[in-house]
């Protein structure tokens, strides 16, 4: 036994009452149209439980078959409902051009209910396999919805440029670690401890919120890879995951951005008696980057003498004051204005480094 | 009659694939008769109009129906006229139609016959 509804649609009274008859006999439900657009008629009534494959004569009045099959292949509810053609014995250039309209098989009109039966069966699980197929397409296709979803998801946790990595082909060895040059940058706030004690916490916390939109939007801006923040510390850096040749004068660049939109933030503040200011160090060197952490919190990181030399500068930063390195200076020359701020003997550094105090970026066209 | 109004072995097998259920045969039978008379009065209108595209649906219903109960004659002389009703000339429309009506009088009788002697 099969099980499922069949439309009959053929003009002949015999016709229709045979089939029927040999249908029922085999199990399965009946439905009868005399014509094309009686058929469709049923197919596209929503009152009308949906049927499972038709049974298509050919010569009808009205709408014949041929016309049917043209109706049913260009509705998108319809065109993957099976017909099989029914015809008489001298039929077959008919059945031909059936066929190449897209019916799925033809019968004779007198046909042995055991050849029905299997036609029948056939045809329906061709259509339950594409109908599967369809659902395994849907199916993939709300993973794709749920992947992207989870993937801006991710973003609003993570750089943008580790979350686009995260879901790279290479992303896999990318995380595993790997040595690049980079431009890391350090900020954090001059006076931020005193005005943590001497302010309300929720004066703390709304100060905090103020200065992350404000830096957030201009590290996106420069495209640069934001690390960490912490407090009113921040690390970022450039040239890694995405690659940027002007990886220096790039971090430059944000530094100076920062301090100018700093000021106008730390201008409210300052009515309120609070004096806060940022300290920025930058450093251009070999770092290994990577996934960094342990199981069940991870950060995309790096590691090396570069970002010690930027967490040492902007400790030593005054007020409002950006120090580089000089291997960033010298990667930046062209596009900056510096002044020595002298040799500086740093922790964990057995020699003095010449360090630069950045004061302007040099041409408009540049800092665009 | 030179050939056989029914042929016994179409008959047969539309027995045997409604499973020897002869009351159903029966009604399907009817059916053919009452569906072949409106085929031919349409056939026949056509023939007086001789409009040879309306001859070829009446035509070719009665030419599948006929086969199906075994009424081979009856559907060869109709697919000779639908096939004809295609072209759009029917030589001998008239009297060809007029043989049809004749030839279903004879299944008419051959079936009802078979019918009465079982």
């Amino acid at each position: 036994m099969i099980g499922g509804r069949v439309l009959v649609v053929d003009d002949t009274a015999f016709n229709r009452r045979l089939l029927v008859r040999l249908l029922t006999s085999i199990e399965l439900e009946t439905l009868e149209a005399e014509n094309g657009r009686e058929a469709l008629a049923l197919l596209r009534d929503p009152a009308v439980a949906p049927v499972d494959v038709i049974l298509l004569d050919i010569v009808m009045p009205v709408m014949d078959g041929y016309e049917t099959l043209e109706a049913l292949k260009t509705d998108p509810q319809l065109l993957d409902l099976p017909v099989i053609v029914i015809t008489g014995v001298d039929e077959l250039a008919s059945v031909v051009r059936c066929i190449q309209m897209g019916a799925a098989d033809y019968l004779p009109k007198t046909v042995d209910p055991e050849i029905l039966r299997a036609r029948i069966g056939a045809s329906m699980s061709a259509k339950r396999l594409h109908d599967l197929e369809r659902e395994t397409l849907e199916q993939q296709r709300r993973l794709l919805a749920t992947i992207d979803r989870q993937r801006s998801e991710l973003a609003r946790f993570l750089s943008p440029q580790v979350a686009a990595l995260v879901s790279s082909d290479d992303g896999e060895a990318m995380l595993a670690g790997h040595r690049r040059e980079i431009t890391a940058m350090f900020c954090d706030l001059r006076n931020f401890t005193s005005f943590s004690e001497a302010a309300e916490p929720e004066e703390v916390l709304g100060f905090l919120r103020a200065y992350h939109g404000v830096m957030g939007p201009l590290i996106v801006e420069h495209e640069g890879t934001l690390e960490h923040f912490a407090g009113d510390g921040f690390m970022t850096f450039f040239n890694d995951p995405v690659l940027q040749p002007d990886h220096a004068a790039r971090a430059v660049g944000l530094a100076v951005a920062m301090r100018e939109h700093f000021r106008e933030l730390s201008a409210e503040w300052r009515k309120r008696g609070h004096v806060l200011e940022i300290g920025v160090g930058i450093a251009t060197g070999y770092a290994t980057l990577g996934r960094i952490g342990f199981e069940g919190r991870y950060d995309y990181g790096a590691v090396g003498h570069a970002i010690i030399l930027a967490a040492r500068l902007s400790g030593e930063a005054a007020a409002g004051e950006i120090l580089i390195a000089p291997r960033t200076y010298a990667a930046a020359e062209e596009t900056i204005e510096v002044q020595p701020a002298g040799d500086r003997q740093l922790k964990g550094f057995s020699r003095p480094i010449p360090v630069y105090a950045v004061t302007a970026i040099r041409t408009k066209e540049l800092a665009e | 009659m030179s050939e056989a109004v029914l042929d016994p072995a179409a008959f047969a097998h539309l027995l045997e694939i409604t499973g020897d259920d002869l009351e159903f045969v029966d009604e399907l039978v009817d059916t053919y008769f009452d569906d072949a008379v409106v085929q031919l009065e349409a056939m026949r209108q056509a023939a007086e109009k001789d409009d040879a595209e309306a001859l070829v649906r009446p035509a070719h219903s009665l030419k599948s129906s006929s086969a199906n109960v075994g009424a081979s004659t009856l559907s060869e002389a109709c697919r000779s006229l639908e096939a004809d009703g295609r072209t759009g000339v029917v030589p001998d429309v008239a009297v060809r139609v007029a043989d049809c009506e004749r030839m279903f009088a004879e299944v008419r009788a051959a079936l009802l016959l078979e019918r009465a002697s079982r």
